[in-house]
């Protein structure tokens, strides 16, 4: 996208969403919101997944972690809603710092095991402490307005919440994006790649897997107070394996190789789910089934996929100018 | 009842879970330890156990008939699953495998869940095995004393097999050095399907045995998958002891934290499995990488 032809899709996607909600009715806008949701979550996951080349079972944690920490500061201490965004950001962030120093030691297998069980360890803790969390039955709240300095906004009209969420969801995508031409962004394509020679060069891996680690919990947390906000309720479902393994699906689905792969997975399941789930209640098999092909036959998703057909397409086109 | 008459029945519950554990463990872990394939379908092969049992049991009305079919047929389809699936994901890598097998996973939970429905299913305990028996003035149902019977003979059978037979000799040789055991001829890739085929076939086995006394509901493979990953990681990679002796952990565990601290009795083996991934990375009783 430093081309400009990238800015101008860029602009054109920023003012489509801009004016969606006259195009669009209130249920569809509601959907929008889930979406860009579940884009930040994804593309947060991606930053251990794909760039990082490292298979987590527990990003839910950070998620649900995040929701709860949202609701209960707005239910117990009535903090402006966007402060406890902003905070649900961080307790997903103390989270990651304290899992990361474990998690990030581990690679391959060893990594998707310990960060399920730290999942879990959450999961089982949010179901057990009642008094904090509500146990099974969770916590509800209503979606607070917005007052400062005489102004007020209301959050809870949902034209008012989609521009919001449009407004964090940018802010979480063009951070990421940013990140990615940093320093550490770069660091961590290059430990996918190899590890070993990014410790032969100088660099401390471990520090820098903490990071994306921590910086990857933030971005998971934000998502998971927006969701937590957005639903007006919490439960332990932010935080079980169906969680964390769903923003996996997207995230694969999509293709982890791509900056964008995460947020056409987040997209593309959103809305299928939300399309076929009406009339095609077996749509779980059909997403299982696109998943293991998708495994077998393009493992770097959807996206790979389109990259690599456009790439034999234009080959071929080149070939047959020149003949 | 006093405390010392409440000891040994959960002694015994811990016991019979344990092993049941034990069970469906022992071919997830040597598959581990041999190709470093995690199986997340593992459990999801354990739930169909079971629900091929309950149609068997339907159908025919008999349950030893089911205990021999269901095994065979889950069997069969772990032999498909690594022929036909695994084995092209191979050269991307573990962690590749291990996606392909969570797909896997999710599919047969689905399908499950479209065959059977989502409610939970009442397997009948066969007649002979319904009461329950008196020994050393404790009352225990008999069902789960059949239970440590079944594990007990298998895993007798299956430690026999592994550590005197010439079979079993490839096998463990195959887990430990998979390279040398290929370069002397044996045929790594059969002895690697045949493996999954027998865990494939053991883990429907202890689904037909553990459907009536843990309930059989399309929730069943995510529940003990979580367990079976603390087996295998607590006991370490690819040891067939290590897996007896933290399947035994984690039942007791269960088993009794129930009773002293209710409420986190369920986090302790989270806590057991990430203390040893942090402290003894390869497990209880495996063998450093």
């Amino acid at each position: 996208m430093r081309s400009r032809s990238g800015w101008i899709r860029f602009a054109v996607v920023v003012v489509l969403l801009l004016m969606l909600p006259v195009l669009i009715s209130e249920y569809r806008m509601n959907l929008a919101i889930t979406i860009m949701i579940y884009s930040v979550f994804a593309l947060s996951y991606n930053l251990l997944f794909g760039q990082g080349g490292l298979l987590s079972f527990g990003h839910a944690a950070y998620f649900g972690f995040g929701a709860y920490a949202c609701v209960i500061l707005v239910k117990q201490l009535s903090l402006p809603l966007p402060l406890a965004i902003v905070l649900g950001g961080v307790a997903g962030c103390l989270l990651g710092l304290l899992f990361g120093i474990f998690v990030v030691r581990m690679r391959g297998v060893s990594f998707a095991l310990l960060t399920l069980a730290f999942n879990q360890l959450i999961y089982v803790t949010a179901e057990k402490w009642r008094a904090v969390t509500g146990g099974e039955d969770g916590l509800a709240f209503v979606r607070p307005s917005f007052h400062m300095a005489g102004f007020k906004i209301d959050l809870y009209a949902t034209i008012n919440w989609y521009y919001f969420v449009l407004l964090v969801s940018l802010l979480c995508v063009g951070f990421l994006w940013y990140l990615t031409f940093t320093p550490l962004g770069r660091l961590n394509f290059c430990m996918r790649e190899n590890e070993e020679r990014a410790k032969f060069v100088g660099y401390n891996t471990y520090t820098a897997r903490l990071a994306i680690y921590v910086i990857s919990g933030f971005f998971a947390g934000i998502a998971g107070a927006m969701a937590s906000s957005f639903q007006e309720f919490v439960s332990t479902t932010y935080i079980n394996l169906d969680k964390a393994t769903d923003v996996l699906m997207m995230t694969f689905i999509g293709g982890g190789g791509t900056f964008l792969g995460p947020i056409i997975g987040a997209f593309a399941l959103t809305l299928i789910n939300d399309l076929l789930s009406t009339w095609m209640e077996r749509w779980a098999i059909v997403q299982g089934i696109l998943f293991i092909l998708l495994v077998l036959y393009a493992p770097n998703g959807l996206s790979g996929l389109y990259l690599t057909l456009r790439d034999r397409w234009s080959r071929r086109a080149a070939v047959e100018t020149a003949t | 009842m006093d405390i010392l008459a409440i000891i040994p029945i959960q002694f015994l519950h811990g016991l019979v879970y344990g092993m049941l554990l034990f069970l469906v463990s022992s071919g997830l872990t040597l598959i581990f330890g041999m190709m470093g394939v995690l199986n997340f379908a593992h459990g999801a092969l354990y739930m169909l156990g079971a629900y091929f049992s309950f149609s068997i049991l339907r159908w025919t009305g008999h349950f030893w008939l089911s205990m021999l079919i269901a095994p065979l047929l889950v069997g069969g389809l772990g032999v498909l699953i690594e022929r036909f699936l695994l084995r092209k994901v191979h050269r991307f890598g573990h962690a590749h495998e291990l996606l392909l097998t969570f797909g896997i996973a999710y599919i047969i939970e689905e399908l499950v869940k479209w065959i059977w429905g989502n409610q939970p299913l009442m397997v009948e305990i066969p007649g002979i095995l319904a009461g329950s028996v008196q020994f050393f003035g404790i009352t225990y149902p008999t069902y789960r004393l059949f239970i440590l019977l079944i594990s007990a003979i298998v895993f007798s059978v299956l430690f026999i097999i592994l550590f005197k037979t010439r079979a079993g000799i490839i096998v463990m040789a195959a887990v430990s050095r998979s390279e040398m055991v290929n370069a002397l001829g044996i045929n790594v890739p059969l002895v690697f399907m045949g493996l999954f085929g027998v865990g494939g076939a053991l883990a429907g086995l202890a689904g037909v045995i553990g459907g009536p006394y843990l309930i059989t509901n399309p929730a069943m493979a995510a529940t003990i998958i979580i367990d079976l990953f603390v087996v295998i990681v607590v006991g370490g990679l690819g040891s067939l002891q290590g897996a007896l002796l933290a399947s035994f952990l984690i039942g007791e565990l269960q088993s009794f934290g129930i009773l002293l601290v209710p409420q986190m009795a369920i986090a302790f083996e989270f806590l057991l499995m990430a203390l040893v991934l942090i402290v003894k990375p390869e497990g209880l009783l495996g063998e450093k990488a």
